[in-house]
């Protein structure tokens, strides 16, 4: 039984991010990729995940066309833009530095 | 972010937003498939993986708010939302937009059309102030309300009566007069009027003043009161008309007023003259030639005034028991008495508009069901995904309302185009200005009606497809997702519209049948063949008997002897033409008793050679001759039923008959002769008793030529004027008619009616049959998998395609069953425009049917076609 955890707030976006620096993917897919990635320890409730994709995309970091699934099915595909990646290099910066600083002040004592 | 960027997304959001909800959709359905197919892939059952796949998307409608609020577009709210997708929806379709349209928008057009002249006719006080005081006068006889009133009793009642501020009386008929001097000579029609009776209406003249007390008194003052139009046609809108006169049949009247623009009261006429005391057409009691029309004095009830003029009845039944036992004097309501007479048609043809609207409410409602039917996996998808029925209904009911008011549109615009076709179809010439034209009240009906179509044809299917079990529809897939609820409803649907298309196809057929009858309607004289022309000599000129004897003798003579003549006949009044005219006519003996009448007769003057010409028999004696003039015996010749009526079967030739002339005493005429029976008022009237004078003992101004000839009636009449204006130039011919023609134009009002009823049965035929072709082919299409079984198994072509027929004519016949029953009801409601033709008449019925089962038999025959050819192998891969 693997356990699980919900994600922090504001870190699904950068985890959207991230997913999508590897490959254009839909919806479901992303879910499916982080779920992957770490290790089936993260969860996307998808009632969030929409929100954040939609966020995301107005935002402009993000954009989404039309192409097929594996199956051949009609699916809206996400990929990165420009913006989004620039947004993920420093997003990936902070997370960094916030997650070292959590980790020192865990580690200490 | 620039405010420009944002207005830009705002815009985007707000004006995209259907797309984007549809995207949101399509991604929530992708993703919910891939769910269910990773679980399926893990083994779980198919029922197990899409209820795992839901749960764990949570709930989808309450997330797809969290986008929007994420997207900041519920600014409009859902109701533009609503309205544009259905727009969009219905662009996307135009055919179906067509359809819908324009049979909403014929049934609310024609309904509306029809409110609007009901409204104009019915509904509208009369365009005269305090319309509600006044009341119209008639003639009652034992109690039945008849029509016009005697001259002198009409005197009586206007000087004994004290419930009025004024009582006029006038001739509810048209007179016609040659007019002469400044101008071209010209035929006019006229009514004499009273005193006081364009101030009992309460309009005075636009010139001059109205016919004075002194005016109405025989020997009097004689004036003239133009017509607006006659005015401006006769004296170019000269306003120093008050000088002239007007010679009218050879007599100077002297113009005393000129009536407004517009004003017109019950007969068009181009002027009015003053009616006498006793002088013409008011000379005695038993001559009933007006109609009293008066205004109520203040607080004084109609039933009070009624009380009143009962007394003066009666007191004048003590004094003139000879003309006026058993005669009263009814007062209606002006209004009512005017309009009555239009109310059935009216009703009948607002109740046909009705019929076909709700018809066609029953089509767009099958229509939208089936649309429905066709985007339920998309309403199913919506509703699953947690949006809620009252929404998809809102929804749906959006779209409705757009098309309500596209057809309510459509609607007012043929509205105005169908109320003209209407009234030249229906003439109401009663009532005097029935316009076309939209009033406010029609409008406001208008927009009422469209809002009831939207809830015939909206709302029960709204409701209907969104109370379906969207978890039922995603199991059974799109082929016969739970649509048997709407096909039961549909089917409803072809059940009514066949009824009411049944009663509106028998009402049709009974006017119809009327229509025949009248056509075969045994006129007593030859019709083919017959010119007809009114020829009036001026008085003046022709002052003895023997001068105007000569000049009809001479024209006479003259237009037989044209090519292609075979025969002339003259005669004061036409059968069917120039209706009216009639005397009482007894044994002489007999006169004098109080309360015996003697029998009704239309009295004629003619000249030698009428019968013949007509092709009227001669049963007995002989014609009328010249040699019965001024100094010979008074004759006159008899039609038979008369004869019999009057002799009772015994031989009249030679006896004496007296017909009353107005005097104390009958005048006596010996009978010379006896005539078939003709058709002297109307078609309907059937054979009407008639006495026959010859013109040398009773020569007045006007005769009637009725010309036979041997080929086409109407192709002789440049030679008949010819011959005319050769014998004297002065006299025009005038109202030149085939006979055919009059007798047509005398049914005319039957039959456009007949006809725009048959019209709207056809269109409801038409209506029905294309609602039951629907129903039938969504059956088909519903269950093409299961015929494509069924024939895998075996049925033949026939036995599918008689299942399918079976089905339809089931429905057909149930709507048969309840039709007939208020195809009886509305027989009876009407039978009063009908004749010749009872109103269970089983002719009618059994065809009526038996024609609506076959159009419906081939309606049914199309899908059931269809049907029969399904390939099961095309069946199956439809899966």
């Amino acid at each position: 039984m693997t356990a699980r955890t919900e994600l922090l707030q504001g870190s699904l976006d950068l985890l959207v991010l991230k997913t999508l620096d590897l490959e254009p993917l839909h919806g479901w897919a992303i879910a499916k990729r982080i779920q992957l990635l770490s290790r089936d320890v993260l969860e996307v409730n998808q009632g969030s995940l929409y929100p954040a994709l939609y966020r995301l995309r107005d935002r402009g970091l993000i954009e989404s066309e039309f192409g097929e699934s594996e199956e051949g099915r009609r699916v809206k595909v996400y990929a990165l833009t420009p913006k989004g990646r620039a947004a993920l290099v420093s997003g990936e910066q902070s997370w960094r530095l916030f997650a070292d600083a959590v980790e020192a002040i865990l580690a200490a004592g | 972010m620039g405010a420009w960027t944002w207005i830009r997304r705002r815009w985007r959001i707000l004006f995209r937003k259907a797309d984007e909800e549809r995207e949101l959709d399509e991604e929530i359905r992708s993703h919910l498939e891939h769910e269910i197919r990773l679980n399926v892939s893990l083994g779980m059952p198919p029922e197990e993986a899409r209820r795992r796949a839901l749960a764990a998307f949570g709930g989808v409608e309450r997330f797809k708010e969290e986008v929007r609020d994420v997207r900041g577009a519920r600014v409009l709210g859902d109701m533009v939302q609503d309205v544009r997708v259905a727009a969009r929806s219905f662009l996307k379709q135009p055919a179906f937009l067509l359809a819908v349209l324009l049979t909403l928008g014929l049934g609310i057009g024609g309904t509306v059309a029809m409110f609007g002249i009901m409204d104009a006719s019915l509904f509208r006080a009369l365009p005269y102030p305090h319309p509600d005081r006044l009341v119209m006068g008639r003639i009652t006889w034992k109690g039945q309300v008849g029509n016009t009133v005697s001259g002198p009793d009409y005197f009586d009642y206007r000087e004994q009566s004290t419930s009025f501020t004024d009582l006029g009386a006038y001739m509810p008929f048209a007179l016609q007069a040659t007019v002469t001097g400044d101008g071209q000579p010209q035929r006019a029609r006229y009514i004499l009027a009273s005193t006081r009776f364009f101030s009992a209406l309460g309009v005075t003249p636009m010139l001059g003043r109205e016919f004075t007390p002194e005016e109405g008194e025989n020997g009097g003052p004689y004036g003239v009161i133009l017509s607006f139009g006659f005015w401006q046609r006769r004296f170019g809108g000269d306003p120093e008309v008050l000088q002239h006169t007007l010679t009218v049949n050879g007599t100077a009247v002297p113009v005393i007023g000129v009536m407004p623009q517009g004003f017109r009261y019950a007969v068009d006429v181009d002027f009015w003259l003053p009616m006498q005391r006793g002088g013409d057409w008011a000379s005695a009691r038993q001559f009933h030639n007006f109609v009293l029309v008066g205004r109520l004095a203040d607080g004084v009830s109609v039933q009070q005034a009624q009380a009143d003029v009962d007394r003066i009845s009666a007191s004048l039944q003590e004094t003139y028991p000879e003309t006026n036992t058993n005669v009263g004097l009814n007062l209606t309501p002006l209004k009512e008495a005017l309009a009555g007479p239009y109310r059935t048609t009216l009703n009948l043809l607002m109740a046909a508009v009705a019929v076909l609207l709700l018809i066609a409410c029953g089509n767009v409602a099958g229509l939208l069901l089936a649309r429905g039917g066709a985007r339920r996996s998309e309403l199913a998808v919506r509703s699953v995904m947690g949006a809620g029925r009252g929404r998809l209904a809102r929804q749906l009911l959006a779209e409705n309302v757009l098309l309500a008011v596209g057809a309510g549109a459509v609607g007012l615009a043929l509205a105005a185009w169908l109320q003209r076709g209407i009234l030249t179809f229906v003439s109401m010439d009663r009532l005097g200005r029935v316009e076309a034209g939209l009033s406010l009240p029609t409008l406001a009906f208008a927009l009422a009606l469209s809002a009831l179509t939207v809830v015939l044809f909206g709302v029960l299917p709204s409701v209907r497809v969104a109370r379906t079990d969207p978890a039922a529809d995603l199991r059974s897939g799109t082929r016969t997702a739970g649509s048997r609820s709407a096909t039961r409803f549909r089917s409803s649907l072809v059940v009514g519209q066949v009824a009411l298309t049944l009663v509106l196809l028998v009402v049709s057929g009974l006017l119809l049948r009327t229509l025949g009858a009248l056509r075969g309607v045994d006129l007593g004289f030859d019709a083919r063949g017959l010119l007809t022309a009114d020829v009036q000599i001026s008085p003046a000129k022709y002052q003895t008997a023997e001068a105007r004897v000569e000049f009809f003798r001479e024209l006479q003579v003259r237009v037989t002897a044209l090519r292609g003549v075979k025969s002339v006949g003259l005669i004061s009044r036409l059968p069917v033409r120039n209706p009216g005219g009639n005397v009482r006519v007894d044994l002489p003996e007999r006169f004098g008793s109080a309360g015996v009448f003697g029998k009704m007769a239309d009295q004629r003057t003619v000249m030698p050679g009428y019968f013949a010409a007509m092709g009227i028999p001669l049963v007995a004696g002989r014609d009328v001759s010249l040699s019965d003039d001024g100094n010979a015996p008074a004759v006159v010749v008899l039609s038979q039923d008369l004869a019999e009526a009057v002799f009772e079967g015994q031989d009249p030739l030679g006896r004496t008959v007296g017909v009353d002339t107005g005097g104390d005493e009958p005048t006596r005429f010996e009978v010379v002769g006896v005539v078939g029976d003709v058709v002297t008022e109307s078609l309907s009237g059937g054979l009407y008793p008639a006495m026959y004078f010859p013109y040398g003992q009773g020569p007045g101004s006007t005769l009637r030529l009725a010309v036979r000839s041997e080929t086409r009636a109407a192709g002789i009449t440049g030679e008949v004027r010819g011959a005319l204006a050769e014998l004297d130039p002065d006299i025009p011919l005038s109202d030149v008619a085939t006979m055919e023609d009059v007798l047509s134009r005398s049914v005319s009002g039957q039959r456009s009616l007949a006809w725009v009823v048959s019209l709207f049965g056809a269109m409801a035929l038409l209506l029905a049959a294309v609602g039951l072709y629907g129903v039938l082919a969504y059956q088909v299409s519903r269950r093409l998998h299961e015929i494509g079984v069924r024939m895998a198994l075996g049925a033949s072509a026939g036995a599918v395609t008689s299942s399918v027929v079976r089905g339809g004519l089931g429905l057909v016949l149930i709507g048969l069953l309840l039709g007939v029953p208020a195809s009886f009801l509305a027989a009876r409601l009407v039978r009063g425009l009908l004749f010749g033709v009872g109103t269970t008449d089983v002719a009618t019925y059994v065809g009526v049917a038996g024609f609506l089962g076959v159009v419906a038999t081939l309606a049914c025959l199309l899908p059931a076609w269809r049907a029969a050819k399904v390939d099961p192998v095309v069946a199956f891969r439809a899966e």
